[in-house]
């Protein structure tokens, strides 16, 4: 027997922490859940882990403890501290005359006609920021020379005020990083121990601001992540594990916990992109390459495109935002992060009228206090959870596997009342509410997939979160997706995706250089230095240089323009040669933009090399449940019927008694303990091998 | 196919608005991102507009600029009377940067295509965005006339049943600095056009539904809910007054602006009756750019919500005598418009903070400031616009907020991307600390800016630069902010000539602090309450 064969990985999320163990041998899972513990997050982390072993010692035999290789931890931590400003005490070093550069910040007002607008306040205050005397130029040249008295003077001040923290960020270290090594290297001699970030490592792209904001977001939180990691690989062996700790990151890779502690901001975003991950794996089982990963739950829907297994990676990331769902409200980061778009549309969303005397949903939420109507807490206000009662798509007596009891009289209540105001009754309003918030976010998915100049129509919708199943199917119409799937266990979807994830490692340069001018020696020279960077951090993930899959883009546009376009440049560098840049960067223009720009000069701004391991498919299935050898037969359910516009009867199943390979014709409902698919159109419903349902609707495609 | 018939019922006029104006925000960022012109990109300097057959605005661009309030619907209408709606064709794409009939400045070209359904005008798109270039001299408020801001293209058929009028493109070309460039904008305005038509299209395949019908309905939502938000605010005359610099041909070389501000019930009109004549250089403001600013004011002070469409403003009426600085007769030179067009809404917040106090807010140290510096290396050409904010007027409720872009929205470009643009140094950028002006909120701070020509080539640069010598004034016994510095190797000097920079120039810009709101709490009862 193989002896080390587990893999575990736990998600602490802002409610719950979930946590799986993996049978690499079988792909079974077992699943665990407990409440997060927001004081000390790790203890969330033990009570999830001890019972996963508890449950494998039961189902995959007493040894399993000892055979668990590995625990990918994602988490939310780095974003709650940044939300909440518990980081660490921190030094910034800046170039003379750019302290004020996070106060000065790009000048932008985020709402043009709310005049109450607040703006997120830096994270390092003016007077533990400082300045140095040096100056590069554009090209990285040296403009002033960084003196050895200049290091000692700036490494005195930072020793004597004492930080938990320091960030570097001077002018034009995109370019060159010597400066920023310098007093670096410094830095560490005299304050070992102090954790210290450059922006030429954490961000290397052009554009101070946004990289000064990242470096210091880094340093901000670095202490505490280092902290509570090292406190986690202590727990883990307290319950007799001697796994590595790996980390989930923003980009839907896994890195090293002692790589995460070095630029943790790279971890903002693990537990979506855990989800992201998820929806692709279970895509790539059915051999299906173009995902588009929706996921719904209380307060928020989220939505990624991915093609051949990569999801949309974007580079500028905001966190700490002032108001949550408008862009530009919060501090930027630059880090590769999966694309996500974020809609303020929920279970808990309120309907309410606007001014204008339209029915609007969201993006305010009812929370989990009050919460719906329908929950009985005093909410009298109608949510997306109240119209999805009152249409039938829930079961008031098995909301969350029977934990709760839904009040459908308050939930009728409550649209009533808002229905009223328009002329509609309770159904009418009801179907109002769940037609427009279904409307929002297909709206928002159909902006995320034009913006990258790809057809919604192609894609297969994979569905998580406990609201995302009621909503898919008919979201996916509104988009003309034809296909859905939704997958087991959605409630740990994240954990499904960290366990699916390749590792991977990032580098990228800025240096504004036109196509025909480019100096393609030092252009290999940096790639070669930054393919031996990646190599390094993935060895340490423990691949050998041969399993690494590598990949590079560049960032172009025309010179003149100021957004660029993303160039995918392949794994060989070797041949490169302007003409063939030119060529593909043409290419790719043309099929965003429909055509070229008639004499424009192409350029590159940023270079971009990825490493990362092969992703292994898996084929999740549950240890525990019980493969049903006769289907019970479906309880029948009324539920509304958008096409039909009128209330029917139909058919009810519970979701893990249907035997695999069954085929059903919709309309219908699968029930599970965290959700309930509703399939409210004629479709081909089937149970597939892998366990996952898919959802094919007739008519238009 | 959901066919709707004379009444939308509500639920469907919310889903086809978030339609409509998710199809205009998505073709909006498309025609950003492949934009040349730094000012759409990084200043938002464009609008998108989707009207109906008659030319109303049903959807525009959330992102857009205040400039083009109600311009782009005026343009179309423009257009449907030149060329006439039925001698239309698929595929007709008209221009126009008239300033009297574009949005106030030849620098912005409006351009709009019609939208055909089964061989019927039903829409039309369009899109004004502040071009890379337009010939003529350097943005600068010294211009004498019009004739030297650039090349003027009347309504033009620009691509007649889809085909380009060679023409007309070979002489736009010949009249700019960056022919690629400016014609590459030209050609991303007619493809957001066309998305625009081509979405409009499947859209009503889905919901087949009258435009001009939709189009009622929207106006006329709109238009009750900003009469709603009016007559909630005290009937009254409301006045102010308000300076900015001017020019040296004006008396004290600065602008004087009287506002009347009358709520009448629903209604509201804004008159600037005795305001500076138009005068020969190019600070005056066209009539929709005074529009445009004023209605602006007025809706972020009643109803910011309420959604960008012609009904919003139709409550709206504005005054300005003919041959002012606010409506000024051809041939006006007009580039610098912002320089007062931007004093409208504290004029008018000044007006009416005897009325609402709790919803207005002292004078920004802005207009915007601005500079163009271009590379005069031969066969390297290059301009760079480049902004700097202001300190904002302080409220009732809170402090204004320092370094930001009021009431245009205007990003400044990274210390980084400028010097990689040309030859500069840039050797402070930071916050005026202490220019905003005192009160019981503090106005909010300028911004100091200094940078220095390493070029081995000399450089051509001309500044906007506002507040000099009016500061911004505070309200309700708000101390007014610092006034504007400008100086160049240490000398104070005048900023709207343009000039040639040496190697080893130094330019140094310090921007207004905004106006402090109240009195400042004294002194000494502060001390006390400190200890």
């Amino acid at each position: 027997m193989n002896t080390s064969r587990y893999e575990i990985a736990v998600d602490v999320g802002g409610t719950f922490t979930d946590g799986v163990l993996l049978d690499t041998g079988s792909d079974k899972v077992l699943v665990a859940k407990a409440l997060t513990t927001p004081a000390d997050p790790g203890e969330a982390v033990s009570t999830v882990v001890s019972d996963l072993l508890t449950q494998a010692r039961t189902h995959f035999g007493p040894e399993t403890p000892g055979g668990v290789r590995r625990v990918v931890h994602g988490t939310t931590l780095i974003t709650n501290t940044l939300i909440e400003r518990r980081g660490g005490r921190t030094a910034l070093i800046v170039t003379k005359g750019t302290r004020d550069a996070l106060d000065v910040a790009r000048e932008l007002r985020y709402d043009i006609y709310d005049l109450t607008i607040e703006y997120p306040v830096p994270l390092v205050p003016s007077e533990d920021r400082f300045e140095v005397e040096e100056r590069l130029g554009p090209s990285g040249e040296t403009w002033r020379r960084l003196t050895r008295a200049e290091i000692a003077r700036i490494v005195k001040r930072i020793a004597t005020a004492g930080y938990d923290a320091v960030a570097i960020c001077l002018l034009h270290a995109s370019a060159n990083d010597g400066h920023e090594r310098a007093i670096a290297k410094a830095l560490v001699a005299k304050l070992p121990g102090t954790p210290i970030s450059m922006s030429s490592e954490v961000a290397r792209e052009i554009g101070e601001y946004e990289r000064m904001s990242t470096v210091v977001a880094n340093a901000y939180v670095q202490p505490m992540v280092g902290r509570y990691l090292a406190a986690l690989v202590g727990r883990l062996s307290d319950l007799g594990l001697g796994a590595t700790l790996d980390i989930m990151v923003s980009n839907g890779g896994f890195t090293t916990g002692q790589l995460a502690s070095r630029t943790p901001i790279r971890l903002l975003e693990s537990g979506p992109a855990g989800g992201v991950m998820s929806g692709i794996n279970c895509a790539e089982v059915e051999g299906i390459t173009r995902v588009l990963a929706f996921d719904m739950g209380g307060t928020t829907a989220k939505a990624c495109v991915a093609v051949d297994g990569k999801p949309s990676i974007t580079h500028s990331f905001e966190f700490g935002r002032v108001q949550r769902f408008k862009r530009g409200s919060g501090l930027p980061a630059i880090v590769p992060s999966i694309d996500l778009i974020e809609i303020g549309a929920g279970g808990g969303s309120l309907a309410a009228l606007n001014a204008l005397g339209l029915l609007q949903v969201g993006p305010q939420s009812a929370g989990a206090e009050p919460g719906p109507a329908c929950y009985g807490q005093g909410g009298t206000e109608a949510t997306v959870t109240d119209a999805d009662l009152v249409l039938g798509y829930l079961d008031p007596d098995a909301f969350l596997g029977g934990r709760m009891k839904l009040d459908v009289a308050k939930a009728r209540a409550a649209l009533e009342a808002i229905g009223a105001k328009l002329g509609l009754n309770a159904e009418q309003a009801a179907w109002g509410v769940h037609d427009i918030v279904n409307e929002k976010m297909a709206a928002a998915a159909r902006t995320h997939i034009a913006e990258k100049g790809l057809d919604a129509r192609r894609f297969v919708m994979v569905t998580t979160g406990g609201a995302g199943p009621v909503h898919a199917v008919d979201v996916a119409r509104r988009l003309r997706i034809g296909t859905i799937l939704c997958p087991i266990a959605s409630g740990v979807g994240s954990c499904l995706g960290f366990l699916a994830a390749p590792a991977r490692a990032d580098r990228s340069w800025s240096r504004v250089e036109r196509v025909a001018e480019l100096d393609f020696t030092d252009l290999r020279a940096r790639a070669k230095a930054a393919r031996a960077e990646i190599a390094g951090e993935l060895r340490a993930c423990g691949l050998t240089d041969r399993d690494i899959h590598w990949s590079g883009s560049a960032e172009m546009r025309y010179v003149g323009q100021g957004n660029s376009v993303k160039v995918d440049l392949g794994a060989d560098w070797a041949g490169l040669d302007a003409a063939g840049i030119g060529r593909k960067f043409e290419a790719e223009y043309v099929r965003l933009f429909g055509r070229p720009v008639p004499g424009g000069i192409p350029e590159a701004i940023t270079w971009r090399v990825i490493g990362e391991s092969a992703r292994t498919t898996r084929r999740y299935g549950l240890a525990r449940s019980v493969t049903a050898s006769a289907m019970l037969a479906p309880r029948q359910r009324r539920i509304y019927l958008p096409g039909e516009k009128t209330y029917r009867t139909v058919p009810s199943y519970d979701r893990y008694a249907v035997p695999l390979g069954t085929v059903l014709r919709g309309p219908l409902i699968l029930a599970e303990p965290e959700s309930t698919l509703i399939v409210s159109y004629p479709a081909t419903v089937t149970v597939l091998d892998s366990a996952t349902v898919r959802v094919e609707l007739e008519g238009k495609s | 196919m959901n066919t709707l018939g004379n009444d939308i019922d509500p639920v469907t006029l919310e889903i086809l608005w978030t339609r409509m104006t998710s199809v205009v925000d998505e073709a909006a960022a498309t025609f950003v991102r492949t934009s040349f012109s730094t000012l759409v990109r990084e200043a938002n300097d464009y609008a998108v507009v989707l009207t109906d057959g008659r030319g109303r605005n049903i959807a525009q661009s959330s992102q857009s600029i205040p400039s083009f309030i109600c311009t782009m619907p005026a343009t179309i209408r423009h257009f449907i009377e030149v060329f006439g709606i039925d001698r239309m064709k698929p595929g007709d794409a008209f221009v126009t940067n008239d300033p009297w009939l574009g949005s106030g400045h030849l620098n912005d070209a409006s351009l709009a295509m019609p939208i055909f359904r089964a061989g019927k005008v039903v829409g039309f798109a369009g899109v004004v965005s502040h071009l890379p270039d337009v010939g003529g001299r350097l943005r600068s408020p010294s211009n004498t006339e019009l004739f030297e801001e650039g090349l003027q293209i009347p309504p033009s058929r620009l691509l007649n049943a889809g085909e380009p009028d060679p023409m007309l493109v070979s002489l736009i070309r010949a009249n700019v600095r960056v022919p690629d460039e400016t014609m590459g904008d030209l050609w991303a305005q007619i493809a957001c056009c066309q998305t625009l038509g081509e979405r409009l299209n499947t859209l009503l395949d889905e919901i087949d539904v009258d435009v001009d019908r939709f189009a009622d309905e929207v106006i006329a939502r709109t238009d009750t809910a900003m009469r709603q938000a009016i007559s909630e605010a005290p009937d009254g005359v409301y006045r102010s007054v308000v300076e900015n610099d001017g020019t040296a041909e004006i008396p004290g070389g600065v602008v004087r602006i009287p506002c009347k501000v009358t709520i009448k019930g629903d209604r509201v009109n804004v008159d600037y009756t005795g305001c500076t004549p138009q005068v020969n250089r190019a600070i005056n403001t066209v009539y929709n750019y005074t529009f445009a600013y004023s209605a602006y004011a007025l809706k972020a002070v009643f109803a910011p919500w309420i959604p960008n469409a012609e009904g919003s403003f139709m409550p709206i009426t504005v005054t300005a005598p003919e041959r002012s600085i606010l409506n000024p007769i051809r041939p006006a030179p007009c580039s610098a418009r912002g320089m007062i067009g931007h004093l409208l809404p504290p004029a008018i917040f000044a007006a009416l903070a005897k009325a609402i106090p709790d919803r207005v807010q002292a004078a920004p140290g802005s207009p915007s400031n601005s500079f163009q510096i271009s590379n005069m290396r031969p066969g390297h050409g290059a301009v760079v616009n480049g902004f700097i904010g202001a300190g904002q007027g302080a409220s009732l409720a809170r402090d204004g907020k320092s370094s930001i872009s009021f009431p245009s929205n205007l990003s400044n470009t990274p210390i980084e991307v400028l010097e990689s643009l040309v030859p500069i140094e840039v050797v402070h950028r930071g916050l005026r600390r202490g220019s905003g002006g005192a009160g019981k909120r503090r106005g909010g701070d300028g911004i100091a800016f200094e940078f220095k020509s390493r070029g081995e080539h000399p450089l051509r640069a001309a500044f906007l630069i506002n507040r000099v010598r009016s500061p911004a004034q505070g309200l309700a016994g708000g101390q007014p902010g610092r006034a504007a510095v400008f100086k160049v190797n240490g000398r104070a000097t005048e900023s709207s000539v343009p000039r040639i920079l040496h190697k080893g120039d130094v330019i140094h810009v310090e921007s207004g602090g905004g106006g402090g709101f109240g009195k400042p709490p004294a002194k000494k009862t502060a001390r006390k309450k400190a200890r």
